[in-house]
């Protein structure tokens, strides 16, 4: 059985529920990722940031069909907004309902959770919720080719 | 879970030419001619204790710039947990240049590396909630700029708050300072200046000397490599570390495969000081016998362990 520890990615970049928000947009900038984990100080898994968590806090309408003029005033009032917010806590801003993976869990399992919710990457912890790396939704289809080229070979034999 | 500590890893880029000549424009259009590795100490033990079958092994460190991501891609190939602080300033890669005829081995060591207080603080932050899950540390190798010296002594002091045991490879005065916090085991590196304990070493009193030194000074431990052996000691009793026939061809790589084999030997059967450094010493050998710098399992490692005899030394 194909388990998810074979196809996670472990890596644990991550950051804490009392860190501030400008050091979770740094960090999401030096590793070009859009989410990343949180833990705590235990490296217990508690949830996700996203940039767009961030987003919606500091822009106050939705860039959308705006005059330049518009755009340009709101350009500088999200900047205030976040210059505003920079200082405060992961925990203001992250999402704590999270479904997370085991690493021992099978692939199987992990293509309908992943398939069913909108996470592009599922946290993948441990027996004891600590953190241990990530799963995408290419690693789930590189799996998936796998098996595809498995089925192949066996139709060949 | 298995941590291993690099501060200042690279990009090692080794280029295999038929002769290294200056001033020569030449072309390698061979795979095998070229080869990109994450290099350093930690790292390469970190590898070598994966491939000795240990299942969760982190390393843990500082990366640089967008090399960094690479750098981060290249050890999780090797199936380890990656826990890094990415920082601005690029990381390093170290050039080899391999000619085959004449044998020249030409490296350039890049020591440009260096972080920021921020990236310092943030590392200590993550290193706090990174090393839970181990109860044996290894901090190995330098330190990049803009870090202090006494950044090991913080470390091990962080690890012992939380009965954490530390395995500690390091020279010069980030090992000096270190002491002070009574790591369990200590294994100088001197290569570069053959000086432990900025006294210069070169007949066996010297090493004896310098080990027991490190041991007045703090150390619980401590293990010297000594020409081709190591000599070892604990509290009471001096030991030398020999292996008898044996045919090198080099010793790039053995001392990470000490380490990791010392660490493999107290992860599967507990501390017992001379055993896991007969195991680590055939490790070592396994690695100087053969033109691969990572050992591959354990079975080339028992192969060699009738080979390795251990005598106590008399002063």
């Amino acid at each position: 059985m194909s388990k998810v520890k074979n196809y996670m990615m472990r890596s644990l970049n991550s950051v804490c529920q009392h860190d501030e928000v400008e050091g979770v947009i740094r960090l999401m900038h030096k590793i070009e990722r859009s989410v990343l984990p949180v833990v705590d100080d235990e490296n217990t898994f508690l949830g996700t940031i996203y940039i767009q968590n961030i987003l919606k806090n500091i822009i106050p309408e939705r860039y959308g069909f705006l005059d330049i003029n518009k755009f340009i005033y709101e350009r500088n009032q999200a900047a205030e907004n976040l210059n505003n917010i920079k200082g405060k806590k992961v925990k203001d801003y992250m999402s704590k309902k999270v479904i997370s993976v085991k690493e021992d869990e099978s692939m199987d399992d992990m293509a309908s959770i992943i398939i069913k919710n909108k996470e592009s990457y599922l946290y993948v912890v441990n027996k004891e919720d600590k953190l241990r790396g990530y799963i995408s939704r290419a690693d789930l289809l590189y799996y998936l080719l796998e098996v595809g080229e498995e089925g192949d070979e066996s139709r060949r034999d | 879970m298995i941590t291993t500590v690099t501060l200042n890893p690279a990009i090692d880029r080794e280029y295999f030419v038929k002769e290294n000549k200056p001033n020569l424009h030449q072309y390698i259009y061979d795979d095998e001619g070229v080869k990109v590795s994450p290099g350093g100490k930690g790292v390469l033990s970190a590898i070598n204790l994966k491939n000795l079958g240990h299942e969760d092994v982190q390393n843990i460190g500082f990366v640089g710039g967008k090399q960094g991501l690479f750098f981060e891609r290249l050890v999780q190939d090797c199936d380890i947990t990656t826990n890094y602080i990415f920082t601005e300033n690029e990381m390093r890669n170290n050039i080899f240049i391999i000619g085959e005829s004449p044998a020249t081995y030409t490296h350039y060591n890049d020591y440009t590396y260096s972080v920021s207080d921020k990236d310092i603080n943030n590392f200590i932050k993550r290193f706090k909630r990174g090393i839970v899950d181990s109860e044996f540390i290894m901090i190995s190798g330098a330190i990049p700029g803009g870090v202090s010296f006494d950044i090991y002594k913080e470390l091990i002091s962080i690890c012992h708050e939380n009965n954490k045991e530390v395995y500690l490879h390091a020279s010069g005065e980030v090992l000096n300072l270190a002491l002070e916090e009574q790591p369990k085991v200590v294994v100088p590196y001197f290569k570069h200046t053959n000086k432990i304990l900025d006294k210069e070493v070169a007949t066996i009193e010297d090493y004896i000397w310098a080990g027991k030194k490190l041991l007045e000074e703090g150390a619980q431990y401590a293990i010297l490599p000594y020409e081709c052996n190591h000599l070892i000691f604990d509290k009471d009793e001096t030991y030398k570390v020999s292996s008898k026939d044996f045919c090198m061809v080099n010793w790039l790589g053995a001392g990470e495969a000490y380490n990791a084999a010392f660490f493999d030997y107290v992860e599967r059967k507990g501390f017992d000081f001379i055993e896991a450094n007969r195991w680590a010493a055939a490790a070592a050998l396994v690695v100087a016998e053969e033109k691969e710098i990572l050992l591959k399992n354990k079975g080339e490692i028992e192969e060699r362990l009738e080979l390795i005899e251990v005598e106590r030394v008399s002063i």
